[in-house]
């Protein structure tokens, strides 16, 4: 009861100190809501979309109509230009193709629709969007053909999308973020406040008092531990509000993975703070252990970009487990006890970072 | 209870892992009351000493009995009995004086009312500042204030005026006194023999990881004096630091 009660006080104490250091509000929560709100912003709009600059010179019915077709088409965006203006506009790359109706299109002349053709032009340099653009202009204007000349038509594509479970880039990013904040969150939040206490003297204050001085590490444990899961809920929280982020799968499982995640990276911490003698030895460390797993473990984009020999090696980092099984969890729906790799990966990395921290750690 | 023992030390040794003997045989008692000091140059072994009585570092051999305690089998038990300034005592950073105090108190299983054990060693109107914002002397008294938070037996002091100014000495001389008139035995270590002379009732001097004297202070300089020492500065009636006190006042300048 006594050691709960001081371990609770050493806690409380803690989250004070550690909360209260203004370093560690922006680093575990506004700088990943600042980088989750650009990859929002980024992956908000569905894709690019084809430009296009109309020139409308006629006025008929069958302009009108053509003009609302082009309007409904998702993929492009659509401008009322002049000639001029349109290949201004075309030149400096602002639009990816120019429509011109002609001002005799869709007019009946004596009973009889008078052949015209729509002209588009584009750049030769960038053709892509354009090419598609230009099939999609020729199936409306056959179309609206066949509806003047009354004839029906033999042979007819139906297409329809399919939306599934509605995952974009922000679902793919966030667990990734997330994975991030915690791994730099358990490596340098430790790591540089305790090689700081070792050289004050704070430690050795802590352990001229009864309490074992473990009880202090476990203290500053819960604390971040505390921190990671105020972290992962104020993200996932604001990726839903803000950025429609989905999760398919359980909250407790994935809490789970960010705690287990914490605690593997609190290990890295751990050993480093222990092994370090001089603050100066603390960065670059750190960086040389969490920056090839930053850039390689796929929080960013897929990890199977890179070829297959670096994704044998990079597929045992910590950090591929932690943000793995997050993501299964969140953007597939699966559940935790389903992912044996992942949690075999994570085990056998808090064996490994613990028996470092144990064997490095020094109180002096 | 008066002159009864509190603290014995029976033939103490430390050997450092690399061979280093720092501690050669070290055996003196302190009474219950007492302000006891260890004095000696640098690397003589007085922190080591210290330390092993206070449970911060084992001991290669001898025994150290602290209230009845066996201090290298119970080094946890010491430790709830004991309060300890060490010589370099940083502190948490972004708690406030009273935070600190509580922390400290509940380590130790114990509640205080922070404020009144500020107030004891001239701190309350700091209650609410941070360590770092503290002055030397403010942070000495500060430190010796989470040393009293147990209510402690005896209270370890390694060096507690070091790089303080003669003001804030003195001042720290007055709390030393106000220690011993709660009835706390206090041992501390010091390389100011005015400072030793003033405090003590009785003093060991220790080099080389032994001690070579040990008795009141009064005691060791006649001994001096009875094998025939002469000073080798003239005596005045005064010291400089008493025309530095005289000209800039007692008053605390943090």
């Amino acid at each position: 009861m006594k050691t709960l009660t001081s371990f609770l006080a050493m806690v409380k104490a803690s989250l004070k100190m550690f909360i209260r250091n203004k370093g560690t509000i922006v680093f575990s929560l506004l700088l990943p809501m600042v980088m989750l709100s650009v990859f929002g912003f980024l992956s908000g709009n569905s894709g690019p979309s084809i430009r296009i600059g109309l020139t409308n010179h006629a006025t008929s019915q069958m302009a009108v109509e053509f003009e609302r077709a082009l309007v409904q088409v998702g993929a492009f965006s659509i401008e009322t230009l002049t000639e001029a203006e349109a290949s201004d506009a075309l030149g400096k790359g602002h639009i990816d193709l120019h429509v011109i109706v002609p001002e005799k299109f869709g007019v009946m002349e004596d009973g009889q629709p008078v052949p015209e053709q729509i002209e588009t032009r584009y750049n030769n340099g960038k053709p892509q969007g354009a090419q598609i653009a230009n099939l999609v202009i020729s199936q409306i204007v056959n179309s609206l053909d066949r509806k003047f000349t009354g004839t029906t038509p033999m042979l007819e594509v139906r297409t329809s999308g399919v939306t599934v479970n509605d995952l974009g880039y922000f679902d793919f990013v966030l667990p990734g973020i997330l994975a991030m904040t915690v791994m730099q969150l358990g490596i340098f939040s430790v790591a540089f406040s305790f090689v700081a206490w070792k050289l004050n003297g704070a430690l050795r204050r802590i352990q001229a008092t009864p309490i074992h001085p473990l009880q202090f590490v476990l203290a500053q444990a819960v604390v971040r531990l505390i921190v990671v899961i105020m972290t992962a809920s104020v993200l996932v929280g604001f990726g839903a509000w803000f950025f429609d982020f989905h999760m398919l799968g359980s909250y407790f499982d994935f809490a789970l993975v960010c705690i287990i995640g914490a605690l593997i990276f609190l290990g890295i911490g751990f050993s480093i703070a222990g092994w370090a003698r001089e603050e100066t030895q603390v960065a670059p460390v750190a960086n040389l252990v969490q920056l090839p797993m930053l850039l390689l473990s796929g929080i960013f984009f897929p990890a199977d970009v890179f070829p297959s020999w670096l994704q044998s090696i990079t597929g045992y980092f910590p950090l591929t487990y932690v943000v793995d099984a997050m993501r299964m969890i969140a953007n597939e729906g699966t559940s935790l006890w389903q992912l044996p790799g992942d949690l075999l990966g994570m085990s056998v990395w808090m064996v490994i970072t613990y028996t470092f921290a144990v064997k490095l750690f020094r109180w002096e | 209870m008066e002159n009864s023992i509190i603290l014995s030390v029976d033939n103490l040794t430390k050997t450092y892992d690399n061979g280093v003997e720092a501690v050669k045989g070290v055996s003196f008692t302190v009474k219950r009351g007492e302000v006891f000091g260890i004095l000696g140059p640098n690397g003589a072994g007085k922190t080591t000493t210290l330390e092993m009585i206070e449970g911060l570092r084992t001991i290669t051999s001898g025994t150290v009995i602290l209230d009845g305690i066996n201090a290298g089998e119970n080094p946890y038990k010491v430790k709830e009995r004991i309060g300890i300034q060490l010589q370099s005592s940083a502190f948490f950073q972004n708690l406030r004086l009273t935070e600190l105090i509580e922390m400290f108190a509940a380590l130790y299983g114990c509640k205080v009312d922070p404020l009144a054990l500020l107030d004891d060693v001239g701190l309350k109107d700091r209650a609410r500042a941070m360590v770092k914002q503290l002055s030397g002397g403010q942070k000495q008294r500060f430190s010796i204030a989470t040393t009293l938070v147990n209510d402690p037996v005896v209270v370890f002091l390694d060096e507690p005026t070091t790089g303080l100014d003669p003001q804030a000495r003195r001042n720290l001389w007055d709390l030393v006194g106000q220690i011993r008139a709660r009835g706390t035995t206090v041992v501390l270590t010091t390389h100011y023999m005015d400072e030793a002379q003033y405090l003590c009732d009785r003093i060991a001097i220790m080099d080389d990881g032994r001690i070579v004297a040990l008795d009141s202070p009064s005691q060791l300089i006649r001994q001096l004096l009875a094998r025939g020492f002469t000073p080798h500065t003239e005596v005045h009636a005064a010291t400089l630091e008493d025309v530095f006190l005289d000209l800039t006042g007692k008053t605390l300048r943090d």
